[in-house]
């Protein structure tokens, strides 16, 4: 039957994506089998496919893709005592794998030899059947659903994104890029309390989604916008007051600097968006008035809190889920994700779950 | 009265005026030592400092110490006779800023020796008191003139997160460098490393502390981002930049831990190009610094308590009616601080 293949999406090189029969894994000690139900499709995921690498990091060997997950136990490896067979669990994809000083001091994103699900060398989780450190799955109540949980992984890129940024009760925040990672800055900024938000793009319709997740201020920027006009923008429908913090999203050299002048004198810039290696920044103006400028890897600690604020009802990503496919399917899927239509694409690896 | 002022023709001249009499809030002060800041010699060369620009005559000296004269109506806590170190800096409106306790950051500031506004490179000049801190018996005016550069180093280490067992890169050993130096060996940095162009310089890093000095010569950022490993045994949790220059901020960055901080203290160009992505992916945070704030009592503790001995950083002294000869001095970086005596 379907369902006990291990179908599994394989990048082989760049441009050659295809689906294979993989053997199901035994979990080892403190690992557990999961059979994975949903799991979303990443920028990352579609640049892999399209070139193969993504800075320093370089398909070499086959890779199983995706690393925005979630499914059920199968089964649990000696050891795990917080699961069982049945729980429903989201799956956090980077898992150290050594104590080194920065896990130790509770950065383990940063730790260099960091295991990470569909960065190469590393198998992803779009296949039937995966094992995974116990420790790095997380249950979901019952009111979570598949969807939701594999959605905590970029809700996990704005959680971390929000608290580098210091974004609180009150604060005013300004968002550059409202595609998916912009969009899920603006609900975590809401529920951290945000009490303004601007939020930019290049399309009309990606901003007319923002203002209905909640946006207080759109701004349209065209291709002829100069950094310095688009600071004056938001100061502008701020009513003269200046963003506590600014949080990149687009990874364009535009936004970098905008965002520095954007911000207020002691306030943060946040880049999230990655961008050239050498950038342009305007250094005296984040040098005199204060303004850090703070980047992102990934995420750390993020997953308890997320599971927390989805079973609440206080975050509601479903908005942000706007097309699924059964993994059969996935070349559409790919080739929906890079046409950019929607927001987050799904891909069902359950042949007997297929819905939200 | 004499004062050192400088006139936007590019010319500094030794004038008198007349003595002011202390207003509100504020205390008139005999001074006793200040001392000649680089941003002094540019206004003297170039009439303007970024954004600032000399519309007249200006008094310089912004580094000063002196003693309290006469007290304006509304001054409790400075009686004739008191010694202070003067903060230079303090803003005009009690805005946001302010009462966030970041007042540095206030838009509107008065600043001495910043047009339009005049230093005190003079005998006789009134100050607002809240910003005049008295220095104990033993801490001396030359120290207490020290306290503003001393504010820069001190601002720089807490923005730049250095602590307790930090291990610091600092770029540039010249008297800003020097004084970052101090201040991140007495806030408990276990190692500190710094580079300069000049040996003469490192020698003098080497005396007053540092751990290791590196020589630059033709390396590549990278190439002396990994010498700085090499000799520290691991990389540094924070950088803290002083020279203004692309390569060191560059360096700064490359050097630098991941999670950890580049503090930019060096003024450079608007617009420079920077490894944005390495500092990014790795979570190294880049800040700048403007001025300092809340520093001066921090500072006296710990002159007071000789934990911070900055004496060895005068190297030259001028009487105020030699205030050209002093600037020249300052000009051609002969030595590291040069103070007029004032008194």
């Amino acid at each position: 039957m379907a369902e006990h293949e291990n179908l599994s999406v394989v990048l082989h090189k760049k441009h050659d994506l295809r689906l294979e029969k993989r053997p199901i894994p035994d979990p080892g000690p403190n690992e557990v089998l999961l059979k994975i139900d949903s799991v979303g499709i990443c920028g990352s995921d579609v640049h892999y496919w399209q070139n193969g690498e993504i800075g320093d990091f370089i398909l070499k060997e086959p890779m199983v893709l995706g690393h925005e997950a979630s499914g059920s136990v199968s089964k649990v490896g000696s050891g795990v005592r917080h699961l069982k067979a049945g729980d429903r669990v989201a799956i956090e994809p980077g898992i150290p794998r050594e104590i080194d000083e920065h896990c130790r001091a509770g950065r383990y994103n940063l730790s260099p030899t960091i295991f990470f699900s569909a960065t190469p060398p590393d198998d992803g989780n779009l296949c039937r059947y995966n094992t995974h450190d116990a420790n790095y799955c997380y249950k979901l109540p019952e009111s979570v659903s598949f969807e939701e949980g594999a959605m905590i992984e970029p809700l996990s890129v704005a959680i971390h994104a929000c608290r580098r940024g210091g974004v609180t009760i009150g604060s005013k925040v300004f968002i550059l890029g409202a595609g998916t990672i912009g969009l899920v800055n603006l609900l975590v900024s809401k529920s951290m309390g945000a009490s303004q938000i601007v939020i930019c793009d290049l399309s009309m319709g990606r901003l007319e989604k923002a203002k209905q997740l909640g946006a207080s201020f759109t701004i349209a920027v065209d291709r002829g916008t100069s950094a310095k006009e688009l600071g004056q923008k938001v100061k502008q429908v701020l009513g003269g007051a200046m963003p506590d913090v600014s949080i990149e999203c687009t990874g364009t050299e535009l936004c970098e600097q905008a965002g520095v002048y954007a911000t207020k004198s002691g306030g943060v810039l946040v880049l999230v968006g990655m961008g050239k290696p050498s950038a342009n920044i305007p250094v005296l103006d984040l040098i005199i008035r204060e303004v850090d400028v703070r980047g992102v890897f990934r995420y750390c600690n993020t997953w308890p809190v997320a599971v927390n604020m989805l079973a609440s009802k206080r975050i509601d990503v479903k908005p942000l889920v706007t097309h699924r496919f059964p993994l059969e399917e996935v070349l559409e899927a790919f080739e929906t994700t890079k046409k950019g239509v929607g927001i987050k694409v799904m891909l069902k690896c359950d042949p007997n779950n297929q819905g939200p | 009265m004499s004062q050192g002022v400088s006139r936007p023709t590019n010319v500094v001249t030794v004038e008198k005026r007349p003595i002011p009499e202390p207003g509100q809030n504020e205390v008139l002060l005999q001074m006793n030592a200040v001392g000649i800041c680089g941003s002094d010699v540019h206004y003297w060369q170039h009439g303007k400092l970024g954004d600032f620009l000399m519309r007249k005559p200006m008094v310089l000296g912004h580094e000063g110490s002196g003693t309290v004269v006469k007290v304006g109506a509304g001054v409790q806590h400075l009686k004739a006779g008191d010694r202070v170190a003067i903060e230079p800096a303090y803003p005009l409106h009690n805005d946001d800023f302010c009462k966030s306790g970041r007042y540095n950051l206030s838009p509107r500031m008065f600043c001495c020796a910043t047009p339009p506004y005049d230093g005190h490179l003079c005998r006789y000049y009134a100050h607002n008191a809240n910003y005049c801190f008295k220095l104990p018996e033993c801490v001396s005016s030359e120290e207490g003139a020290f306290i503003e550069p001393l504010s820069v180093a001190i601002h720089a280490c807490r923005r730049g997160r250095v602590k307790l067992g930090s291990k610091v890169l600092i770029c540039g050993a010249g008297p800003i460098g020097l004084l970052n130096l101090l201040v991140a060996k007495a806030t408990g940095a276990a190692q500190v490393v710094i580079c300069d162009l000049s040996s003469s310089r490192l020698e003098k890093a080497k005396e007053v502390g540092a751990d290791f000095t590196i020589l630059v010569t033709k390396e590549t950022p990278q190439e002396l981002a990994q010498e700085v490993e090499k000799v520290l045994g691991c990389m540094p949790d924070s950088t803290i930049e002083c020279t203004g220059a692309e390569f060191c901020v560059h360096t700064g960055i490359y050097s630098t831990l991941s999670g950890g901080t580049v503090l930019l203290v060096g003024h450079g160009p608007a617009l420079v190009s920077v490894p944005l992505l390495n500092a990014a992916i790795r979570e190294v945070d880049i800040r700048g610094m403007f001025r300092y704030c809340n520093t001066y009592p921090m500072a006296i503790a710990m002159l007071a308590s000789k934990k911070v001995d900055v004496k060895p950083l005068i190297t030259h002294r001028f009487p105020l009616d030699q205030a050209v000869e002093a600037f020249e001095t300052t000009k051609k970086r002969l030595g590291i601080k040069v103070m007029l005596k004032c008194d």
